[in-house]
């Protein structure tokens, strides 16, 4: 029988107001970051000033924001058991999330635009096979998935009319220790699914490519602007930008000769502005800039810098050191700078 | 007066130090000195093939601008990455041979894309010392007399060198060494100087194991000692050499209290010294192989100290992001 406590906390919550992100200081963005050895949720202003830090049990990955409600889904860095609902005002665990038996998390998921759903890309443990996971926002149960048609998916994003579109990494992870068990075979591929979980169109790069993991998207405009990781030999240059207008064939987006390698083959997170589409790379401490054909415009270097999201004055960037970057054509203006280390996205609540 | 003297007197007369090293000793003693000695060795390179194309007469001059290459070779920052200066000046592995692609076209094609600018425009893979290597020691004969390639690729080489030398005395060493003043966006503080600075040593370490000896290596049941780096000059083991002692004077300048990683290079740099295989030709056989294996694992093992001793030393570690990403 549940406890006296849980009984009244329960029923507090069920009958407590679900408040708004304007009530916890309307933050722009949401990132984690580890501060020494403690792991924290933040939400931040425009400025880089944050508006609230919460405790998290282990390193945070990406988290989704709900559309209006200030609750913040914070997962596990895969393959994740657990993603957590977290109140950012209360500062409370509102549900921890479970996939079934025999699934994983993989660190990324998207509410409904009326935030009544919240999708989960997940992958099966054993075969690495994708599904998104369905979970209803007013008691946080599971309700179905749907296959992703690839192997592996990582990010996606949810269209304006409610198409999904997945990016399905490709690779095959061992479950217990991350091994990659296929770089000579995969094939990821980005997905368009309809509203209903119907897959709707499917597109991989050239064989060339076929080591380049698809991973991270953006839209941007009409296309899907997606980010690699190349899994082939570190000496051949190949490009972290593609670009895909679903219709048409992806388009490979390389960089300038002279930067062949400045991001080591690895774009850990991309994000669009009107007429720019910027990638980051940690391990090749740099940020590049295309335009809206994907043509390179600039390479800005920062070490360690990885989260980059659309905010309300434009571009933001986020570094390991603590760093909060506005980024220009013309180079990255430091914001602010916090004594820890943000983590790999940030998540922009527009 | 080199500014490298300058700055060494300079300190000398300011005050009476006890032995220290901090990145402004590793500016002062490893990086200014170095990035000015490689300026100097392309110079003398180019200037000499305005006096002649002869190969024989070039091959000793090379082989000092590679070794003062070799020497600052890891320091991936700053005005090295400019205009991809680093990929420009040493463009290894090829594996699609991209590089010498380009150079036959160049040595048969309009003699206008090798005046200076134009030059400078050409494909990274086919410039700088590895394009310098296919000329002064070519495999098979050349489509072309190689001289006007071979001139204008030792200038291209010289004024990149100077540029990165120009780099770090106009500015870049400024920037490090006031690291947290106000308006300096590219070093928020020491530590972070300190950080960079490290991830350079590291990643220089990591390059010299997985990529210099990994590549001939290959796999234990398939060694692939053609792909073994700058083997038509003879200089694979001696760029891994003088790589491990650059970098190892680099440490002590960072650090006085890292003597288990002092150790650990000292104990790579000996194994260097004593494998008597210039072009890893000896992986082909497996006791050859083991050989080059044993200094593989000796720099893995200078990695691992250096991280567990030299780096909470500094106050460091590898980069949140960049250690685990996504």
């Amino acid at each position: 029988m549940a406890s006296r406590r849980a009984f009244l906390a329960g029923l507090a919550a069920a009958l407590a107001p679900r408040l708004t992100w304007a009530e916890a200081g309307s933050p722009a963005f949401l990132a984690a970051a580890r501060a020494g050895d403690a792991y924290l949720l933040h939400g931040l202003a425009e400025t880089g000033a944050s508006l609230f830090a919460l405790p998290l049990p282990a390193r945070g990955h990406a988290a989704a924001a709900h559309p209006t409600l200030a609750l913040a889904v914070a997962f596990a860095r895969r393959p994740g058991t657990f993603a957590l609902v977290i109140d950012c005002i209360r500062g409370t665990t509102a549900a921890r999330l479970t996939p079934p038996k025999g699934r994983q998390f993989n660190g990324h998921g998207t509410f409904t635009a009326d935030g009544g759903l919240l999708i989960t890309t997940e992958q099966a443990a054993e075969t690495s096979e994708g599904v998104l996971g369905l979970w209803e926002t007013e008691t946080w149960a599971r309700v179905g998935e749907w296959p992703t048609g690839g192997i592996g998916p990582h990010d996606l994003r949810r269209l304006p009319d409610g198409r999904l579109v997945v990016a399905n990494g490709g690779i095959r992870t061992d479950p217990s220790d991350r091994r990659k068990l296929n770089l000579d075979t995969m094939r990821p591929n980005l997905t368009l699914l309809s509203a209903k979980g119907e897959i709707l169109d499917q597109v991989a790069l050239p064989e060339a490519l076929h080591q380049n993991s698809i991973r991270h998207l953006t839209l941007h405009g009409e296309a899907i602007a997606f980010a690699m990781q190349w899994e082939g030999d570190p000496a051949e240059a190949v490009p972290q930008l593609g670009l895909w207008r679903p219709g048409h064939a992806p388009v490979a987006c390389p960089p300038d000769d002279t930067q062949a390698f400045a991001m080591k083959g690895y774009a850990g997170s991309i994000a669009a502005a009107p007429g720019l589409v910027a990638l980051t790379s940690a391990p090749g401490g740099a940020l590049m800039l295309f335009d809206a054909a994907g043509r390179p415009q600039a390479t800005h270097r920062r070490a360690d810098l990885s989260g980059v999201a659309l905010g309300p004055r434009g571009l933001v960037a986020t570094d390991g050191q603590g760093g909060i970057w506005a980024v220009a054509a013309d180079g990255l203006q430091l914001l602010a700078h916090h004594p820890l280390a943000w983590d790999n996205h940030l998540v922009s609540l527009a | 007066m080199p500014l490298a003297r300058i700055l060494a007197l300079t300190l000398a007369l300011a005050v009476a130090p006890p032995a220290r090293a901090d990145f402004p000793e590793t500016l002062r003693d490893h990086i200014l000195p170095g990035v000015a000695a490689f300026r100097d060795a392309t110079a003398a390179l180019a200037e000499a093939a305005t006096t002649g194309c002869d190969p024989q007469a070039l091959r000793p001059p090379y082989q000092a601008a590679f070794d003062a290459w070799m020497a600052i070779s890891h320091l991936r920052i700053g005005p090295a990455e400019e205009d991809g200066r680093a990929l420009a000046i040493a463009f290894w592995p090829d594996p699609k041979g991209l590089g010498w692609k380009q150079q036959q076209a160049l040595l048969t094609g309009d003699p206008a894309a090798l005046e200076p600018q134009a030059f400078a425009r050409q494909s990274v893979a086919a410039r700088g010392l590895f394009g310098l290597e296919r000329l002064l020691y070519p495999t098979e004969p050349l489509p072309a007399d190689p001289c006007p390639l071979i001139r204008a690729t030792t200038s291209d080489l010289a004024r990149m060198a100077a540029e990165i030398d120009a780099g770090w005395t106009g500015g870049y060493a400024k920037a490090m060494l006031t690291a947290g003043a106000p308006g300096n966006t590219l070093f928020l503080g020491g530590p972070e100087v300190r950080q960079a600075l490290f991830t350079l040593l590291y990643a220089g370490l990591e390059f010299d194991g997985d990529q210099r000896l990994g590549r001939p290596m290959g796999e234990p049941s398939r060694a692939t000692p053609a792909k073994a780096e700058a083997i038509a000059s003879g200089r694979s083991l001696r760029n891994v050499l003088i790589s491990l002692q650059s970098l190892r004077g680099m440490l002590v300048s960072l650090t006085p209290d890292a003597p288990r990683t002092v150790a650990a290079f000292d104990h790579a740099i000996a194994l260097a010294e004593g494998l008597d295989d210039p072009v890893f030709a000896g992986v082909a056989t497996p006791e050859g192989r083991l050989k080059v294996e044993i200094l593989q694992q000796a720099i893995s093992h200078l990695r691992e100290v250096a991280l567990e001793e030299a780096a909470p030393e500094l106050d460091v570690g590898i980069g949140f992001n960049a250690a685990d990403g996504d």
